[in-house]
């Protein structure tokens, strides 16, 4: 298997690495490890944005590079039901084989599922902030 | 690759380089202007003189695996050994029947052989080992058919180092009139091998497993075997194998199986001391499982899976550092589990997240050292990113030293 230049650097030294806590922290993972590949995304949501990402994940090199990217990403994007960078973006980042775009869906739905708890979050709970009319402006 | 930093090299179950005095024997018969006659030249002395050279690695590799030397036909490796075999006997005995007993953790040259004899008609029982690798003989003995032609069982296997007991499957093989096949390409030079006394009726060898030449090896028949040639064309070999037999390999495979099985019982207990090393360092990672039975195999190899990391990624973090097989063979970019290891009951996750170490005469404690270190390292960093393993052991996993205590550190 050859990888790219982007992809053996964030494989062999990924950086947002762990996981999160404390206030507007949300997570989300999608896979498993029987399947092998899982991810797992913490994100921690400021009024309207990304403050910050961590992420985990059980699979192949490409897996953990694009986790470890898009976590990098985060920080001041806006809170929205998105990638920070789109699929077939990323597939040509990475130089994604097609066999392989399955672990992308399995990363997308992670980072989804994190976002999507952010988002709800927002809508259901009034904060001290207000209503959070910006959550979904794109 | 950066050719300064050059990885261990730990897969000599794969090839060997050619020991030296061997390379050097061969390459003065490749310069000589005396030794480069057709061995099969009988009209003058440049044909007499090669065929001595030819005759006299005949002698050698047959002292090597306890043969005649009139058993030894030259093949260009173990797996053309291995189809002439195959072929062979079946078609030469298709009128005495048509089944051939395997078992599932032969090589591909065995597997792939008998897949092909499946698609011409006939039949192929497949047998399954326990979940050390070894094979049941009253296995063997319920597959038996009346009809059942040959056995092919290999004596080391080249996955997980297990040693089969051929002579308990030639004492079944033998009084039911099937021919016994043994694939012996990994089992020169690393326990003995004794054609005449364990009743095999055909074996495989190869020269490169044994610091002899790539492109070379042999197939030994018992002179009761009749084989059908696979190839024509001057009667070569006993007319088993036409072509003319290349001198400077034939006299380099037999002068690295002299070599070998001179040096086999040191050379041995060398290497198992080593492998103890390189077990005792890995366990103390955790969550190791070693693949294959411990008592009955060789020490060469040792074949380990690691839990909680993921296959694809454990080979490209050691790749840089190390060169070792791995248990997921990449036909595609999606990596498949390893059959053999499969035919063991592991899991598709934990056979796939193996490394297959080989070791051989150039090993040293560094080498092992400088392995144990990287795999650690990089196991630990793995099960990290994966969160853990089991969750929560990550932070316990960093404190453990990448080296043993006490040992030169290795990079």
């Amino acid at each position: 298997m050859i990888y790219n230049e982007l992809t053996r650097r964030y494989f062999e030294s990924p950086t947002h690495v762990g996981e999160l806590s404390g206030a507007g922290v949300f997570s989300g993972e999608a896979g498993s490890r029987d399947q092998g590949v899982w991810v797992r995304f913490d994100l921690q949501a400021g009024t309207g944005t990304l403050l910050t990402a961590r992420f985990l994940a059980f699979g192949c090199p490409h897996t953990i590079a694009i986790a470890s990217w898009l976590a990098s990403l985060a920080a001041g994007k806006p809170l929205d039901a998105a990638l920070p960078e789109s699929i077939s973006d990323l597939r040509a980042r990475f130089a994604l084989p097609v066999e392989k775009m399955g672990r992308l869906l399995v990363i997308e739905d992670a980072w989804l599922a994190a976002a999507t708890a952010a988002i709800d979050y927002r809508h259901c709970a009034p904060t001290s902030e207000g209503p959070l009319s910006s959550v979904n402006q794109d | 690759m950066n050719p300064a930093a050059f990885p261990v090299y730990l897969d000599y179950a794969s090839t060997t380089p050619v020991d030296a005095g061997v390379a050097a024997r061969m390459a003065e018969i490749l310069l000589s202007q005396k030794e480069f006659g057709n061995p099969a030249s009988v009209s003058h002395d440049y044909g007499d003189v090669a065929n001595a050279l030819v005759e006299e690695a005949r002698e050698q590799v047959a002292a090597a695996v306890g043969s005649t030397a009139a058993q030894v036909i030259w093949t260009s490796g173990a797996t053309e050994a291995n189809n002439l075999a195959l072929f062979g006997t079946v078609q030469y005995y298709r009128e005495r029947g048509r089944h051939i007993i395997t078992a599932r953790t032969e090589h591909k040259a065995v597997l792939d052989p008998c897949r092909e004899l499946e698609r011409r008609g006939w039949a192929v029982t497949y047998l399954k080992p326990d979940g050390e690798g070894l094979l049941d003989p009253a296995q063997l003995a319920g597959a038996l058919r009346k009809d059942t032609v040959l056995v092919s069982i290999m004596h080391v296997n080249n996955e997980i180092g297990v040693v089969q007991d051929i002579g308990a499957i030639s004492s079944i093989c033998r009084p039911h009139g099937a021919w016994l096949h043994v694939d012996a390409a990994q089992s020169v030079g690393k326990c003995p091998v004794d054609f005449a006394n364990l009743g095999i009726d055909l074996m495989s060898l190869s020269a490169h497993k044994a610091y002899g030449p790539k492109g070379v090896g042999a197939l030994v028949v018992s002179p009761r075997v009749h084989l059908s040639p696979l190839q024509f064309g001057g009667g070569q070999e006993r007319a088993f194998r036409a072509g003319t037999v290349a001198t400077h390999q034939v006299v380099g495979m037999g002068l690295a199986f002299k070599l070998a099985s001179s040096m086999s019982s040191t050379e041995t207990a060398r290497i198992a001391q080593l492998q103890r090393r390189l077990w005792e360092g890995l366990t103390r990672i955790g969550g190791v499982l070693r693949n294959g039975s411990v008592a009955h195999a060789v020490p060469h190899l040792l074949n380990v899976s690691f839990d909680g990391v993921e296959g694809e990624s454990l080979l490209a973090a050691v790749r840089p550092h190390l060169a070792v097989s791995t248990g997921s063979a990449c036909t595609s970019s999606l990596a498949e589990p390893s059959y053999v290891l499969r035919a063991l009951g592991r899991s598709d996750r934990l056979s796939e997240a193996s490394l297959r170490f080989g070791l051989g005469r150039p090993t040293r404690e560094g080498d092992i050292d400088a392995a144990v270190a990287i795999v650690s390292r990089e196991v630990v960093r793995l099960r990290q990113i994966a969160g853990g393993y089991p969750k929560g052991w990550g932070a316990k996993l960093s404190n453990v030293p990448s080296a043993a205590p006490g040992r030169t550190a290795a990079p």
